[in-house]
């Protein structure tokens, strides 16, 4: 006789709902659910906002070609005999509460920062209608991105299997957002839109756009034509007024606000393709005693011609934003550059002052060009820390270099944006992109997978007065080695880390911690990551696999400790 | 008059000769004339009855010269040479011509022979008066890389197709005949057109070999006559699986572009989606925890020491080989795990009925699927655990993987037996993506870090190796292992970075100026090899920003 041990994994099938993020409050049911096939979303408003009519038809249409099927061995057809039998859906409701102002979304979506009105409640029975109120067409919108991902693909049929559901959801941070770097490599509009489509899904509520580096300048500026004539890669990849209006437009109009970015005063040797009179250090070699990376050149701060040049180009850029919100950049400003160059010490010695004085005017300087336009100003978080120059007292301080300096921005009384790169680079790990260095790994190695950026707690080390400095956070793509080409694989699906990180907070909606062991597990977020992933490639956008399919079916089975 | 004295400096960007070819020719001499392709350019092959793959890979090129249009990555690009190209002389044709003697044999035969017989070399001559250009070899897979060459000269502008280092003089044949790419197609499935797409990136780098890992314990995509049942209940659907028409639709497609289709089969390890199919076949099967009885889950292992399943193996190896006409037919072998087999009763009371260690019977498995496949016609490969860390008896023919670290090859070489490089820490492709297993917030890849081209391409094929010794090393590929990757990905975690091994194993250590091969000189190549993957719809990643890839040299460490 053989004694045979089997060792059987009993699998725990959760059937919650995979949304992502996941909202604040949610209650499930255990009833099998299917859109009517003449479901439709009704607007019950009058004078409809045209962006808000384009939203319901954008949901409508994908409710019908999407075709994802459930994450289960077997997929769909595990499900087939409740989806026969399961009761139809045949509306989806969307009104306002009573006393609203009508706005568009776009218009809603771009409201400064703090009074922005993103909550929704979405109530699904086990028949009949569903209803989603708001107090905003920008709450609606993001009640619409909730219900599309609510439901799995049958045979032509669209079904779910825990009705009801009653959701009340908001975000605990305004601030949801994706910097892009189209300098360093350039990315076609078409990459933008797909880009925005893919944020709006998961609910972010920013483009943070870093339009220009020292490698290439590919914004059309108005007035300044040359910089972009000049500082482009070539006149097909640039920004036109035309295209920045049209992503913008395409944002605003899918609740995300776009946010320039013209990073100053270092980062900027394109501009000397057109105006060499303006960048120190230009091209200057050894490029690394001058430059965290090549090519080498940091705006003339001292110069006043400079200084005048570069308030003119941020007025004329301001003119073309929807956002009250702008960054003057200011990351790795490099001292060498300036102290050799002759032009800037000429100025320095004349008006006997140093070069720290001289930068403390030139912020003063540029942020004046934002306060005189009502814009709230964005600066990197080392202007503060590192070189302490006086900002005004509205500035967002953007942290980037550890998680660690958010406390010092806190203690200074500043609101901030969280962008560690040690949680959220989503460029680490890659190797070193500058030649002839054999052994060079990225400077923020390790790869920043999304288990780690899941862990980040917006509120490590900070005070629980300091707790509304926080505005939410971002992911940033620095493109050294990033282009078109794999521009969806290395963003997705971990960029909707900061989505839930900074959507749904501290809090899961069944009331346990988002930070506490095992919610990266297969039976937590794991599984609705995955989900996420595979809507993703469903609508066209190429994210990466997260793990064999294998596992990706089997939710739990590939943890670490199964 | 007064006289002035101009101090004029000027940066001389130091311009490489032969600006694009991947992987750079052992030998040549290129001039400094301009030459455009005539509007009635044409290939015209000095073969009797040309063998039907040939005629199409010249169809292919000149369709290529004229669907490119790269542009020199100079700054300004292709407008720089506008005033050259207007008065270059015009070539007309390319002649291909075999060695007298020579045997008139498909592309696909030829990059089937045995290794150690194919014939790569290849002459390659362009006058810069205009007169036909001509390339000669010893065998049609000789002139589909010449072919190969002949693509990589030549720049788009305005309409016009031209090159500015007329005359080019080329000898070229590879250091090493095997210059390969892994791809791992269980733990996620890739369409055929990914693989097709893949092997025509692998073409234009003159590589040989294609190692398709097609199988694991994921899933088991590959229908096999007489065992369909283990891709009908392995694979992760009936799309999802390689039917005998899609095998053969890749091998032809593999072979008339010069490259071989190794298959592998892995065993005994790597094998859990049998047990959808064959249970029996299988110990632990799914155990939990998985950690403690396999690499990565699902666990699961087949039942070596049973001779059904041996020869159930075997029977399934012998199929599956009639399918790949290769001589190459990989088992696989690598990390069998004990820890599966102490806690499986079946095995356990095998062993103790025939009174064998766990070794002989592991070796008496291994002489079952080897002697199969001997029978097949076939060359077995292995990983290398089944000579450095198991006591099994294998033929001589053995062609050993090296994987776990590139100090082993020379273990493997002190055993006598040939060697396919494959370390993971320098030729892994999946390595440093952090870790896909879930509930492991601060895990990194077991292999990190992430390797990069510059790494892959300082790999010495020698190292630790003798001269008695370096006829044993066949040559090298890197690997795609894709727990984190699919088709959504492929394209750019393979490329260009799979090319690195391709010019370690076709140039070899010497550049045909004969200074060593190095990554300064390199990469400019390389960033012309990336842009004209691209031309050519294949998503290769960005290896710096464009700035730097206009002015070679300007973003080096110490530039």
């Amino acid at each position: 006789m053989h004694s045979i041990i089997f060792l059987y994994v009993l699998v725990l099938v959760p059937f919650t709902v995979s949304i992502w993020p996941i909202p604040r409050q949610l209650s499930t049911g255990s009833t099998p659910l299917k859109l009517s096939k003449s479901f439709n979303v009704v607007v019950n408003m009058h004078s409809t906002p045209q962006d808000l009519l384009d939203a319901v038809a954008r949901s409508e249409s994908g409710l019908k070609s999407d075709s994802f099927e459930r994450l289960v061995v077997g997929r769909g057809s595990a499900d087939s005999t409740a989806v026969h039998r399961a009761l139809s859906l045949d509306a989806l409701v969307l009104s306002l509460d009573s006393g609203r102002l009508i706005r568009s979304v776009a218009d809603e979506a771009t409201v400064s920062i703090a009074s922005r009105s993103e909550s929704y409640t979405l109530s699904i029975p086990a028949r009949g209608q569903a209803r989603l109120v708001a107090n905003s067409t920008l709450g609606l919108f993001r009640g619409l991105a909730t219900f599309e991902q609510l439901w799995y693909t049958l045979d032509g049929d669209k079904y779910l299997l825990n009705a009801p559901i009653e959701i009340a959801d908001e975000p605990a941070f305004p601030y949801r957002s994706f910097s892009l770097d189209t300098a360093r490599n350039f990315y076609p509009v078409d990459d933008i839109l797909r880009t925005l489509d893919a944020m709006s899904w998961v609910k972010m509520s920013v483009l943070y756009w870093h339009v220009a580096d020292s490698q290439s300048f590919p914004l059309e500026v108005p007035g300044f034509p040359e910089l972009a004539a000049k500082g482009a890669y070539s006149k097909e990849e640039m920004y036109s007024v035309n295209d920045v209006e049209l992503i913008i437009q395409y944002a605003n109009t899918r609740g995300i606000d776009v946010v320039m970015e013209l990073d100053t005063p270092g980062h900027t040797t394109a501009v000397g393709f057109a105006h060499p009179e303006h960048v120190a250090c230009a091209g200057k070699s050894p490029w690394a005693k001058y430059a965290n990376e090549p090519p080498a050149g940091q705006l003339r701060i001292a110069s006043n011609a400079t200084v005048e040049f570069v308030k003119r180009v941020f007025q004329s850029v301001l003119t073309m934003m929807t956002s009250t919100m702008m960054s003057t950049g200011g990351d790795e400003v490099n001292l060498p550059c300036w102290e050799e160059d002759e032009e800037t010490i000429d100025v320095l010695n004349k008006r006997n002052i140093a070069i720290g004085e001289a930068l403390n005017e030139f912020v003063v300087a540029i942020q004046g060009v934002l306060k005189a336009n009502k814009i709230t100003p964005f600066i990197k978080g080392d202007m503060i820390l590192t070189h302490n120059v006086p900002v005004t007292n509205d500035t967002v301080a953007v942290v980037w270099q550890s998680s660690a300096d958010a406390a010092g921005i806190a203690e200074r009384g500043l609101r901030f944006i969280h962008q560690p790169s040690n949680y959220f680079y989503l460029d680490c790990g890659a190797g070193d992109w500058v030649g002839n260095n054999i052994l060079g790994n990225s400077w923020c190695d390790p790869f920043k997978t999304w288990q780690r950026a899941y862990s980040f707690d917006p509120y490590a080390n900070l005070t629980e007065a300091q707790f509304p400095l926080v505005l939410g956070g971002q992911m940033p793509l620095w493109s050294e080695q990033s282009s078109s080409e794999n521009l969806d694989s290395i963003v997705w699906p971990r960029l909707a880390v900061a989505a839930e990180v900074f959507w749904t907070g501290g809090t899961l909606p069944d009331g346990t911690s988002r930070l506490a062991n095992n919610v990266t597990g297969g039976r937590a977020a794991f599984s609705r990551l995955n989900e996420l992933r595979y809507r993703l490639v469903d609508r066209g956008v190429k994210a990466i696999a997260l793990q064999p399919k294998w596992c990706v079916l089997r939710p739990g089975e590939c943890d670490v400790d199964a | 008059m007064g006289g002035y004295l101009f101090s004029v400096f000027v940066l001389f960007a130091w311009v490489p000769h032969i600006y694009g070819l991947w992987p750079i020719p052992r030998s040549l001499e290129t001039g400094s004339v301009a030459l455009k392709l005539a509007n009635s350019f044409r290939i015209t092959a000095n073969v009797p009855h040309p063998p039907s793959d040939l005629s199409d890979a010249i169809s292919r090129t000149v369709g290529h010269l004229r669907t490119d249009k790269f542009e020199r990555l100079v700054v300004g690009r292709g407008s720089a040479d506008s005033e050259t190209i207007q008065h270059a002389r015009e070539l007309k044709s390319l002649t291909l011509a075999l060695a007298p003697g020579s045997p008139v044999r498909s592309i696909s035969d030829e990059a089937i022979l045995p290794i150690e017989s194919r014939s790569e070399e290849y002459t390659l001559h362009i006058p810069s008066d205009g007169s036909a250009a001509s390339i000669e070899a010893n065998s049609t897979l000789g002139l589909l890389r010449g072919l190969t060459t002949f693509e990589q000269l030549w720049y788009f502008f305005d309409g016009q197709v031209y090159t500015l280092e007329a005359p080019v003089s080329i000898t070229d044949s590879p250091a090493y005949p095997y210059r390969g790419l892994m791809l791992d197609t269980s733990r996620n499935f890739f369409p055929v057109t990914d693989i097709k797409r893949t092997l025509d990136a692998m073409s234009l780098a003159k590589m040989s070999q294609f190692h398709w890992h097609a199988t694991d314990s994921q899933s088991f995509p590959l229908v096999i006559p007489g065992f369909t049942e283990v891709a009908a209940k392995g694979a992760y659907s009936s799309l999802m699986s390689y039917s005998s028409k899609d095998i053969q639709d890749i091998v032809s497609y593999a072979g008339a572009r010069g490259i071989d289709v190794l298959v592998e089969i892995d065993t005994p390890g790597h094998t859990a989606a049998i047990t959808e199919s064959h249970p029996e076949h299988i110990a632990c099967s799914h155990a939990s925890p998985w950690s403690q009885v396999a690499g990565e889950p699902p666990a699961g292992q087949l039942r070596f020491a049973s001779s059904a399943t041996a020869n159930f193996t075997a029977n399934l190896l012998t199929a599956a080989a009639k399918l790949f006409p290769s001589k190459f037919f990989s088992t696989g072998g690598d990390e069998v795990n004990t820890e599966c087999y102490a806690n499986d009763s079946q095995t356990q009371s095998i062993l103790q009925s025939t009174g064998q260690t766990f070794e002989q019977a592991l070796s008496g498995f291994m002489q079952t699927t080897q002697g199969a496949l001997e029978k097949a016609g076939k060359t077995p490969v292995v990983w290398e655990e089944m000579v450095l860390e198991h006591n099994v008896t294998l033929s001589n023919e053995t062609v050993v993987m090296v994987w776990i670290s590139s100090q082993h090859a020379a273990a493997v070489a002190a055993k006598n037996f040939r060697i396919v490089h494959g370390p993971s820490d320098f030729f892994y492709l999946d390595c440093g993506a952090g870790e896909w297993l879930g509930n492991d917030v601060s895990g990194n890849s077991w292999c990190d870090p992430f390797k990069s081209w510059q790494k892959s391409y300082t790999f010495d094929p020698l190292a630790n190796i003798t001269p008695e010794q370096s006829h044993l090393v066949l040559g090298g590929q890197q690997l795609l292992w894709t727990e984190q990757s699919d088709p959504s990905n492929l394209d750019s975690i393979v490329w260009p970075r799979a090319a690195s091994s391709a010019e370690v194993f076709w140039t070899g250590a010497t550049l045909p100026d004969g200074s060593p091969r190095n990554v300064k000189s390199a990469l400019a190549r390389l960033h012309d090899f990336r842009f004209r993957l691209i031309q050519r719809g294949v998503s290769a990643i960005a290896l710096q920003p464009l700035w730097c890839a206009l002015r070679p040299g300007l973003c080096d460490g110490d530039s």
